[in-house]
């Protein structure tokens, strides 16, 4: 096969890596927005101490796995306490008060992490398995590029099956679109909210240590996921999983052929995309116009 | 009476501004620099923010132009008045404001506020590519400071801090007072009511998007002289100051004093400058105890220092009346 379609198959496995990433984050942020109207600036921030809780428990038992399954656990915890105990507080004062406090969050998890795990780089080894490259018909893949694109797709599977065949989706969905409604019909509301908001985090959280053996681990390694999420799911339109997929898979492929193409200019691409789109459907692809 | 205490106000205010510099020494009238330039920059970015609901996510790029207009006008124009440039700066930001207008006043909401962000990406990026006009990341730094001088009648060196001082305080003072003066005649009504009810404000035969874009290159410019004076105040300007954080520092601190409200962005300016002061003589652990602060503020005065100062005063009125009862 020539090089040329070697490149191109390989950034655009790049790219769907990265988009996969960045919708498991954003389609967190995209459920807790469209359900509570709730702007979670800490997203990022509980991404990254995903990240470093898989750190510290491979550093403990030496098992990817178990970081794996246990890290997004943790952060979710954290996640939900959080909103049980911080967010609530602040209900039926709208959303400046919420914006400051998940401002302030992000700022305590990141002073956190720099005080307990210092502020290098660290570095997270995956298990042999999926180190290294897999040959098919003449191409390289990197295993574990291919991994994460499998397991994400594996958790968006599982996550669609829940909301969409389930009992529990289906009152999620109807919290989307009227939660006091549904609150009136007496189901446990604060509950659901609480459950979604560890969902979406630790939806963050899974994200987190699957971009870790890429990125390796260091506090501002949410800086940019951050912000690409929040624009994934202005662009996408809030509460629309459906956009925030399409949204993200075309940034990651965005960023890896800019990074090929025009390097120079790479970061600029996402934005213009965002500013053409926000002109001309200013409520996002698959957004509801907002009620004035 | 009521006007006698407010003349003593003003000139006690005169008064304690004219001393700062006695008793504090300089370290401490720099710091005061630094908080009025916050204010003012908070100040401009409520007009939009606050009193009429422009959701500008990304106010740093008019701080930042105001900047590199001063900044690059004293560099290339030999000669260049103080205030010259000065102006020029604050001209550069509003043309900013005045160019986007067309385009964003159409937009609200969130496309609004998501649209600042991009634009200020992409200017953030242009003054990092563009080596040759803004120095990349040095930025421009070390460009002449010139005397304030007014011909014929005074010259005032501006490389002492001390008259430094006095000029950023007199043209920050003037900013505040004019976006004061701005708020209390009836334009600053109509601009309250585009935030409560723009259809009404429709109907009674006010011209909305015009004037939605009259503040907004009202606030652009005030906030292009906060970046200028900022610029003369460090003699440079980098690209540091069009970033995300950059713009995310007035927003927060016009919410945690208050939005909406003429003295909230003042007070939340002066309470994350000294914060920040205070922690960074303590400890090097600033984001934590900045995180932690913002979570006992909200926690305490969700809607900012003067929610709760008017929370407060609302609940002496009424057990006042209670007890006359």
């Amino acid at each position: 096969m020539s090089p040329n379609t070697a490149m191109y198959v390989s950034q655009g496995i790049h790219g769907i890596a990265y988009g996969m990433v960045l919708f498991l984050v954003s389609s967190g942020v995209t459920l807790i927005i469209g359900m509570m109207n709730i702007l979670n600036m800490a997203h990022a921030a509980f991404f990254m101490l995903s990240a470093y809780f898989c750190y510290q428990v491979i550093a403990q038992t030496g098992n990817f796995w178990l970081g794996l399954l246990l890290a997004p656990i943790f952060t979710a915890i954290c996640g939900m306490l959080m909103e049980r105990y911080l967010l609530r507080a602040l209900k039926g004062y709208g959303a400046i008060g919420e914006l400051i406090l998940t401002v302030g969050v992000s700022f305590l998890i990141i002073g956190l992490v720099k005080i307990v795990w210092g502020t290098s780089y660290l570095q997270i080894k995956v298990p042999p398995v999926l180190d290294g490259l897999i040959r098919i018909s003449g191409l390289d893949y990197p295993i574990y590029r291919l991994f994460v694109i499998a397991l994400s797709f594996l958790v968006l599977g599982i996550m669609a099956l829940l909301l969409y065949k389930t009992r529990v989706g289906k009152i999620v969905r109807a919290a989307v679109s009227d939660s006091d409604m549904v609150n009136a019909l007496g189901i446990n509301i604060p509950l659901v909210f609480t459950l979604v908001f560890g969902v979406g985090i630790w939806l963050a959280g899974i994200a987190g240590v699957a971009i870790a053996p890429i990125l390796s681990v260091y506090p501002g390694l949410a800086d940019q996921m951050g912000m690409d999420a929040f624009i994934v799911v202005v662009v996408g339109g809030f509460g629309s999983l459906k956009g925030a997929f399409i949204v993200s898979i075309i940034f990651g492929l965005l960023s890896s052929f800019g990074v090929q193409f025009l390097s120079q200019l790479a970061p600029l691409l996402m934005f213009i995309f965002m500013a053409i789109v926000m002109t001309f459907c200013p409520h996002g692809f698959f957004g509801e116009g907002e009620e004035e | 009476m009521k006007k006698v205490l407010k003349w003593i106000f003003w000139i006690a205010l005169g008064v304690v501004l004219i001393l700062i510099p006695k008793f504090c020494g300089i370290y401490y009238t720099n710091f005061f620099v630094g908080f009025a330039i916050m204010a003012v920059f908070s100040q401009a970015l409520n007009l939009e923010l606050g009193y009429t609901r422009l959701l500008n996510f990304g106010p740093a790029m008019f701080f930042g132009m105001g900047g590199y207009g001063t900044a690059l006008a004293l560099q290339h124009i030999p000669g260049m008045p103080l205030l010259g440039a000065l102006i020029s700066g604050v001209f550069l930001a509003a043309l900013l404001a005045l160019i986007l207008c067309p385009l964003i006043v159409r937009v609200s909401g969130v496309a609004f506020a998501m649209l600042h962000v991009a634009f200020s990406m992409l200017l953030y990026m242009l003054a990092l590519k563009l080596r040759a006009i803004t120095g990349g990341e040095d930025g421009i730094a070390g460009f002449p400071t010139p005397p304030f001088s007014i011909p014929g009648v005074i010259s005032i060196d501006m490389k002492n801090p001390l008259n430094f001082y006095y000029f950023a305080i007199v043209v920050l003072g003037i900013c505040m007072w004019l976006m004061w003066f701005i708020t209390q005649t009836p334009f600053g009504q109509v601009m309250v009511g585009i935030r409560d009810n723009p259809k009404r404000i429709d109907y009674l035969g006010f011209r909305v998007p015009e004037s939605k874009g009259l503040v907004y290159i009202l606030g652009g410019a005030f906030a292009g002289a906060a970046g200028a004076v900022f610029a003369l105040f460090q003699n440079l300007i980098s690209v540091d100051s069009i970033t995300i954080v950059n713009s995310f520092t007035p927003i927060l601190m016009t919410m945690v004093g208050g939005i909406g409200t003429f003295f909230g962005p003042i007070l939340g300016a002066a309470f994350f400058q000294v914060l920040e002061e205070v922690a960074r003589h303590y400890t090097d652990r600033i984001e934590l105890v900045m995180g932690l602060m913002l979570i006992i503020v909200v926690l305490f005065a969700p809607m900012g220092f003067m929610g709760l100062y008017r929370d407060i005063k609302a609940k002496l009125a009424a057990t006042s009346s209670d007890i006359k009862i």
